[in-house]
């Protein structure tokens, strides 16, 4: 075990070089893809999450970690076997028609990532159509929609209402955040949730999946 | 890192660069200072520096004596540049010397702010334990004052029981004041008592004393009797005025100036007159009268001036610069007391005072307050960050990481982000950046409110590391014979 807490430990110190290093002993002396995910990456991940909450940690500690596991996953992804189901499930996600901005919804992306979702991210700019295309193809539990621009907000709605029109919103939980965007935004227009931070933003998606 | 260089030339700003006086107006100040001694000369009531001074070929007329400049100039040249305070454990801590700046609570407050009610009231002992817990937790109190001029014990002996309680409550540096040397023989045996001996005190100081003229140009039996008796002992002595600009020294600052190093130079010669090379800490402070309502402002922009010319005068002299910073006029912990706090500790860290003192007064110094000392320790914070300036190499030049994000990249996840932002970022503990909604869910605490339960937070939960049973012992029993004196 304490292998896999050496693993966990540099997940949370975000130590890229460390993650790779002690993947790979694992992997050597005989630990199962699936246990790493669980009892090495994804539980490093889980010691970050509540010290960010807890004001314990900063965001680019935050992402150092998300990258860490990303370069893990990246090892022993190739070796898990189809029925290790270790996605946790499906996030279909995109910064709204109109806008140009990523950072805060590609922390997002690996925040979810690190969280064992598998994330189909959409880009910038994406008018609703396109949504609603990604919904019926990769059939998602969670939409999430990005804006960092007042102007732009209102393109969050004329998704909705698109997603209605075509007749998918009921099958998945839409979720929205970005900069100007408050909880009170989301109950207006008929969201079903709303984060202020990438981490919270994976608890919301955890939560909605049940 | 490469140890040969291709450069050579190079020039830069490593931090900030702040001055009031010029070389050449410090060099006026000084004159004038030794003028007023030469012409006018001081009054000193003790005799021992009477004669102290006699035999040194000063003009003795009675009380009344005037000094020649070259004794003053050999007392500039003997006096250590440098002094360093110890903590508690005589791990070397504080160094004055060169620029650096040290901030603590002030002294003899004859009112306190209860942390617990909020009320107004007299000292108490239990005030000046507070003061050492809440300073020995903050992480920019970098030395201890006791902030109360405590009114609950024997009244002769408030000095002493707050410097027992002190001593007790906090391993960082003391400065401490007395009413004479009798409190000022306790304290010390109280010090030498924790550093095992004299000798050990001696050679790892962590205290300082305060004693102070009578300024203009008056030095009492007691305040020169302090300085004489701790000059002896080679332990560190602030010996420095408290003038009031337009009240007990000129309206004008360059006049407090030369009136306030005349006096201060005067210690300065007593101190090596009784000891050549014993440590002394001065300065030439002073704040204006209000002429509307009498009252010293610390808060005036006349007060900061007075005390960075002061500070740049004593670079000049060489000699370890007392100071101060973080006292407001106003009564309550408010914007105004921000405001004022914020003015003097950024200008007394840019001009590198040593020992920066008044940390938490509030009420013209007139009532110690907590609240006052937890929020002027995240705006001293704020300004290390700022005196630091900014790095200028390659790796914080960042062309590689922003050639590898190139156009409409971003730089949160970058390692170089990761790398350098808790050195580059300062990260406050008070002030609020959450967005509006977070702060109105956490209950819309203004900064006033935190304050308040950061105190609170830090009297329920910090525990400074103890005295040993018997060294504690040793000090209650000096306090025991200072109560038998006294009765």
């Amino acid at each position: 075990m304490a292998d896999f807490n050496k693993l966990a430990d540099a997940i949370f110190k975000g130590d890229v070089a460390e993650v790779v290093a002690t993947t790979k002993v694992l992997l050597n002396d005989g630990a199962t893809p699936l246990e790493i995910v669980n009892d090495g990456l994804l539980a490093g991940m889980n010691i970050v999450g509540p010290k960010f909450k807890a004001g314990e940690m900063f965001v680019p500690e935050v992402m150092m970690s998300a990258r860490a596991l990303g370069e893990g996953m990246r090892i022993v992804k190739p070796m898990l076997s189809a029925s290790d189901a270790v996605s946790v499930g499906t996030v279909v996600i995109g910064t709204v028609a109109g806008d140009l901005h990523d950072i805060g919804k590609n922390l997002v992306v690996m925040i979810l990532k690190s969280g064992g979702f598998n994330v189909i991210d959409l880009g910038i700019d994406v008018p609703p159509e396109k949504f609603v295309e990604a919904v019926k193809e990769h059939n998602p539990q969670v939409v999430g929609m990005s804006a960092l621009l007042t102007t732009t907000m209102a393109a969050m709605k004329q998704t909705l209402d698109a997603m209605t029109e075509a007749g998918v919103r009921e099958q998945v939980k839409v979720i929205i955040g970005g900069a100007p965007v408050t909880q009170k935004y989301a109950d207006e227009i008929g969201a079903n949730g709303y984060a202020s931070d990438a981490i919270l933003a994976k608890e919301l998606c955890a939560e909605l999946i049940g | 890192m490469s140890t040969q260089s291709i450069e050579s030339n190079s020039e830069g700003n490593q931090t900030v660069q702040f001055k009031v006086l010029s070389d050449g107006q410090c060099e006026k100040i000084l004159n004038a200072a030794l003028e007023i001694l030469e012409r006018t000369g001081v009054n000193v009531h003790s005799e021992e520096a009477i004669s102290l001074l006699k035999a040194a070929n000063c003009d003795v007329d009675g009380i009344r004596v005037r000094v020649p400049s070259c004794l003053i100039q050999k007392a500039i040249n003997t006096a250590p540049s440098r002094v360093v305070l110890c903590d508690r454990n005589g791990n070397r801590k504080l160094f004055l010397e060169g620029n650096n700046s040290y901030f603590g609570p002030g002294p003899t407050c004859p009112n306190f702010i209860d942390p617990k009610t909020g009320e107004r009231r007299g000292a108490i002992k239990q005030d000046a334990v507070d003061t050492a817990i809440v300073s020995n937790a903050l992480p920019n109190i970098d030395f201890v004052m006791s902030l109360c001029m405590i009114s609950d014990h024997t009244p002769e002996l408030a000095d002493v029981h707050e410097f027992h309680a002190m001593l007790k409550n906090t391993t960082k540096p003391l400065v401490g004041w007395t009413f004479d040397v009798t409190g000022l023989q306790d304290i010390v045996d109280m010090c030498s008592a924790v550093a095992g001996s004299l000798e050990e005190l001696q050679r790892n100081p962590f205290v300082a004393m305060y004693s102070e003229p009578t300024t203009p140009l008056s030095h009492s039996k007691d305040a020169i009797d302090k300085l004489l008796f701790l000059s002896e002992k080679n332990l560190p002595v602030v010996y420095t005025p408290g003038m009031i600009l337009g009240g007990t020294a000129p309206v004008t600052i360059a006049g407090a100036l030369a009136v306030g190093v005349a006096d201060n130079l005067i210690g300065l010669l007593l101190s090596q007159l009784k000891r050549e090379g014993a440590p002394f800490i001065g300065a030439a402070p002073g704040g204006p009268l209000d002429m509307k309502t009498m009252q010293h402002s610390y808060g005036a922009p006349e007060w900061m001036l007075q005390h960075a010319a002061s500070t740049d005068v004593y670079h000049y002299l060489n000699i370890p610069i007392w100071s101060a910073a973080g006292a407001t006029d106003s009564k309550v912990v408010d914007q105004q007391s921000a405001l004022e706090s914020a003015l003097q500790i950024a200008i007394s860290a840019f001009g590198g005072a040593h020992l920066i003192h008044d940390v938490g007064f509030t009420d013209l110094g007139m009532t110690g307050s907590l609240a006052q000392l937890v929020m002027c320790d995240e705006i001293i914070g704020m300004v290390r960050r700022f005196i630091n300036g900014v790095d200028i190499d390659e790796a914080h030049l960042a062309v590689d990481v922003i050639d590898q994000q190139g156009p409409g990249g971003q730089f949160m996840c970058a390692e170089h982000t990761f790398k350098h932002f808790k050195n580059e970022l300062w990260s406050p503990t008070l002030l609020d950046r959450q967005s509006y909604g977070d702060w109105k869910n956490q209950g819309e605490k203004t900064m006033g409110a935190r304050v308040t339960e950061k105190v609170q937070k830090i009297l329920d939960e910090h525990k400074p590391e103890p005295l040993a049973e018997d060294v504690a012992k040793k000090l209650d029993e000096i306090v025991e014979r200072a109560q038998q004196r006294v009765r």
